[in-house]
């Protein structure tokens, strides 16, 4: 197992090698940075020549390619324009993701899970009419949607109703608050459960899916049918034999979903005003400042999306090792 | 001038280039009574109480977008949203009040005088208890070290004799001295070349001997020490990159104390979360990018806040690039001018938020502004005779599809056929664009749509001329001195490097020349309205609308006056307060 990890390890950072030069090609083909800085007739000439030679953007491409190259070696993301080190910004925002990612990912699991798994043991029984029927319509309903109908119809109702305020709308907590811990716990979670049942609703409606009809197949199967001819309780039929089986498709979803929730709720940090990597991302593209796109900082938010896929990857292929005693890798 | 801003980057992106000083109708008046030599100055700031408020208590301030840096007037990190934020920080000499008059700041300067005309030499009298936070006295080495720091002059350094990377040069770089008199409290600025504009200088000033140290390029980047120094009413206290930054008040200002105890900006990137969030009572004042219909309806309903539309200083148009062999005939684009129902537009786009715009007849001075004139002289009317007339004089004939065949130049016997182009991704200007097609179509032009990203647009389609048609605002500055980049014939390309029209005209580039070197400035008005009559008659670009701005507050604050200037909603927030 160890020497697999370790091979899958390896192939993973050649993947992420290989990865590092797309992604700067593709930044550079991007467009001019400068491009609005040099539209302003107040910018001197100079001043744009200092900062193309600040940025480095006077470097053939070659070189430039190398010594940003070799600042990821030595775990340095470079200088973003406005002058701050993008790895502290990208440590930030992956911070904030995380908050946000890994609550997602349990209450998701737990709730798809749970729902899947009644969907297919009550297969075209009503509360498995009822589950399907809500997944589908969280799944087909678009996050921003979501979003908005929670922070105008639950939040700010319920708040009116209280006459105070519960749930937060705007940011992963409320600007300048001090308190004992228990009291900025409190704060966190006021502000956090919104966009949390934002993204749970959205994950878990497919992951649902994946768990229902996944567990369906194995319950079809032959072993299963044996495990039933031989007298097991359905309980242990379900819970022993069929559902470490069918979480095996499961954990593949979660697995990448994991590294999608780290980089792509854009809109649910939108929303919520969380500066999270989606934000991060995005402002980066827009740029500001005259400059767009912030190069550094969206080729390092690249670099850290591709890593996150690939080591979810290796993540998931571990776990099917756990859940399947056949998958014995050599 | 401004710089063109795409309608998209104005939703998250306000760029501040001009420094915060507009000239008035009373220095107007003021300099066309005074002689050449002297000239008195308008007094003091503006107080523009409007209620009784209490002391103490906070307001929260959502703005659309985090801050780049903490120097103003450092090329990157000025934004907008900076501006709102060391509004009540950093001390200016003048400051632009919602009529757009300006007001020197009385709390910092006792007088500024201009005490000669040639060469001109400006003297400014500091007050004597003005002093930063952090006990240092404002004297005339910060407009010294301000000055150098923006003057362009390869001889001035910053630390790491690095050279200096300011937003803006404009004025600075034609100052020849600013000398220290009367134990720091005087500065004497000496102009090399005169300069009409002289009130928007040091509007703001870092505090020098803190940029010494730390640096004007990299010094201010990230928030500590350095920034916590103020000048003004309130003292940075706190910054949360993209959460929060929290104000409080400076207890070593000398004026009057600001009412509340704490000013806190909530960054709220999606201006259209700002309504929610006002509903929620989360934050008490919005300010967004670009005001929707639906922003406004949020705002409107919800219960005891109060809204507020204002035309400024921003303004779309379009222009025309006379390197096409058709748009290169002024009268192809007159019928242009003649064949866009500008009233329209306006009726569509800007009509559903306030009915304050109306027609543009200026291209460098906003209605907003007392310089305003019209000047288009009937050029522009909204004509399709007289559109189509213009285009059979240029040599082309009616087709039986409906549109003009020219008779000469690559679409001999084709349809005549123009692209316009524009930042991608925008609704409004989608529908701008739209509204332009149908009315070329009207008149026999065929119109193609083909945007670029922003980056693309300004970046490589604008700067080369890749264009037929472009379209986008310009965020005007309350100075007209800037312009000449933009107008100016385009054979000059050191100092036209703006003209991406191939727009040509020695009589315009004449009273541009004389505007930008009078320090007389109803002469300097006087000159760049006539220059516009002439791009006018020249139809260099066709102004279409102005833009209007958006405000929004809880009513249960005092003193909130709106300010569609480059001054921002903060412009007199020291003076907000909980109404009692």
């Amino acid at each position: 197992m160890w020497s697999y990890i370790l091979r899958r390890t390896v192939a993973g950072l050649v993947v992420l090698l290989v990865v590092t030069f797309v992604v700067f090609i593709l930044v550079v083909l991007s467009g001019n940075p400068l491009a609005t800085m040099m539209a302003n007739p107040k910018i001197s000439p100079a001043t744009i020549r200092a900062a193309r030679e600040a940025l480095h953007l006077n470097q053939p491409l070659l070189e430039r390619y190398w010594n940003w190259l070799w600042g990821l070696l030595h775990g340095s993301f470079g200088t973003s324009f406005s002058g701050q080190p993008v790895g502290s910004q990208l440590g930030h925002a992956l911070l904030v993701s995380l908050r946000l990612a890994i609550p997602v990912v349990i209450l998701s699991v737990i709730l798809a899970v749970v729902l899947g798994v009644v969907g297919a043991v009550r297969q075209y029984h009503a509360v498995d009419y009822v589950s399907t029927g809500m997944s589908y319509i969280f799944f087909a309903t678009p996050v921003f949607v979501l979003a908005l109908l929670l922070k105008d119809f639950l939040a700010v109702d319920i708040n009116q109703w209280a006459g105070h305020t519960i749930l937060y709308t705007v940011g992963p907590e409320s600007p300048g608050f001090t308190g004992n811990w228990w009291q900025t716990f409190v704060n966190s979670t006021q502000h956090i459960v919104l966009p949390v049942v934002t993204l749970v609703l959205v994950t878990y409606a497919s992951w649902s899916r994946f768990q229902r009809a996944s567990l369906l197949d194995v319950l079809n199967a032959d072993y299963i049918r044996l495990a039933r001819a031989k007298g097991l309780s359905p309980r242990r039929v379900l819970y022993v034999h069929a559902l470490r089986n069918a979480l095996i498709p499961v954990t593949t979803v979660v697995a990448l979903d994991f590294a999608g929730l780290l980089g792509g709720v854009i809109i649910t940090e939108i929303v919520y005003s969380w500066s999270g990597m989606g934000t991060l991302f995005y402002n980066a593209l827009a740029g500001g400042s005259g400059i767009s796109p912030d190069v550094y900082i969206v080729q390092g938010w690249l670099i850290v999306a591709a890593g996150a896929v690939i080591a979810f990857n290796i993540v998931a292929d571990v776990m099917y090792a756990f859940l399947d005693p056949r998958i014995r890798y050599a | 001038m401004g710089v063109r801003v795409s309608l998209a980057r104005s939703y998250s992106r306000r760029r501040r280039w001009y420094l915060a000083v507009a000239l008035s109708a009373v220095a107007l008046v003021v300099a066309a009574c005074s002689s050449s030599s002297t000239s008195s100055t308008p007094t003091s700031s503006n107080t523009a109480s409007t209620s009784s408020v209490k002391t103490g208590g906070q307001a929260v301030f959502a703005l659309d977008e985090d801050v780049a840096g903490f120097n103003p007037l450092q090329y990157s990190d000025n934004e907008y949203v900076l501006g709102e934020i060391d509004n009540e920080v950093y001390p200016s000499a003048y400051i632009v009040n919602p009529n757009f008059t300006i007001s020197m700041d009385s709390n910092i300067f006792t007088s500024i005088t201009q005490t000669s005309s040639s060469p001109q030499t400006i003297v400014y009298q500091i007050n004597p208890k003005a002093v930063w936070s952090d006990g240092v006295p404002i004297t005339a080495a910060d407009l010294i070290y301000n000055w150098q720091a923006q003057s362009g002059i390869s001889k001035y350094k910053d630390v790491g004799n690095a050279a200096y990377l300011p937003a803006s040069t404009a004025g600075y770089d034609q100052i020849k001295s600013v000398t220290s008199s009367n134990n720091g409290k005087t500065a004497t600025v000496v102009f090399g070349t005169p300069f009409p504009d002289w009130q928007s200088l040091f509007s703001p000033f870092i505090p020098a001997h803190i940029a010494e140290k730390v640096g004007f390029n990299n010094g201010f980047q990230n928030y500590g020490s350095s920034v916590a120094v103020s000048g003004g009413p309130y003292m940075i206290q706190s910054y949360s990159k993209n959460v929060s930054l929290i104000e409080v008040r400076n207890p070593k200002w000398w004026g009057t104390p600001g009412n509340l105890n704490k000013i806190i900006f909530d960054f709220i990137l999606d201006d259209s979360q700002g309504p929610p969030a006002m509903a929620n009572g989360e934050v008490n004042m919005v300010n967004p990018a670009l005001g929707s219909l639906t922003e406004l309806d949020s705002l409107k309903a919800i219960p005891n806040v109060t809204t507020s539309i204002t035309p400024g200083l921003e303004f779309q148009h379009i222009d025309f690039n006379e390197a096409n062999p058709y748009l290169a005939l002024a009268s192809v684009r007159h019928a242009i001018a003649y064949g866009t129902n500008r009233q329209q537009m306006i009726q569509r786009l800007v009509d559903p938020l306030t009915s304050k715009i109306g027609l543009l007849g200026n291209r460098i001075y906003m209605p907003v502004q007392p310089q305003y004139q019209d000047t288009s002289n009937g050029y522009g009317a909204f004509s399709t005779s007289q559109a189509e007339s213009e285009l059979k004089s240029a040599g082309m004939t009616m087709g039986s599809d409906g549109y003009f065949h020219p008779n000469f130049g690559p679409e001999k016997g084709q349809d005549f056929t123009l692209t316009i182009s524009t930042t991608s991704g925008v609704e409004e200007r989608q529908e701008l664009e739209e509204l332009f097609q149908a009315d070329m179509k009207a008149i026999g032009v065929k119109i193609n749509i083909v945007n670029y990203p922003a980056n693309t647009l300004f970046g490589t389609i604008g700067p080369k001329s890749e264009f037929d048609i472009i379209e986008f605002a310009w965020v005007q500055s309350p100075f007209a001195t800037g312009v000449d980049s933009i107008y100016c014939s385009y054979t000059n390309t050191a100092d036209c490097g703006e003209n991406w029209d191939h727009y040509a005209d020695p009589a315009v580039d004449k009273l541009l020349t004389e505007a930008s070197s009078t320090t007389n400035t109803a002469t300097e008005a006087a000159d760049f309205n006539a220059a516009d009559a002439l791009m006018w008659k020249d139809m260099a670009t066709l102004p279409l609308f102005e833009e209007p701005t958006m405000f929004g507050w809880s009513s249960n604050y005092g003193n909130v006056i709106p300010n569609a200037s480059s001054e921002g909603f903060t412009w007199n927030a020291q003076e907000w307060g909980e109404k009692v």
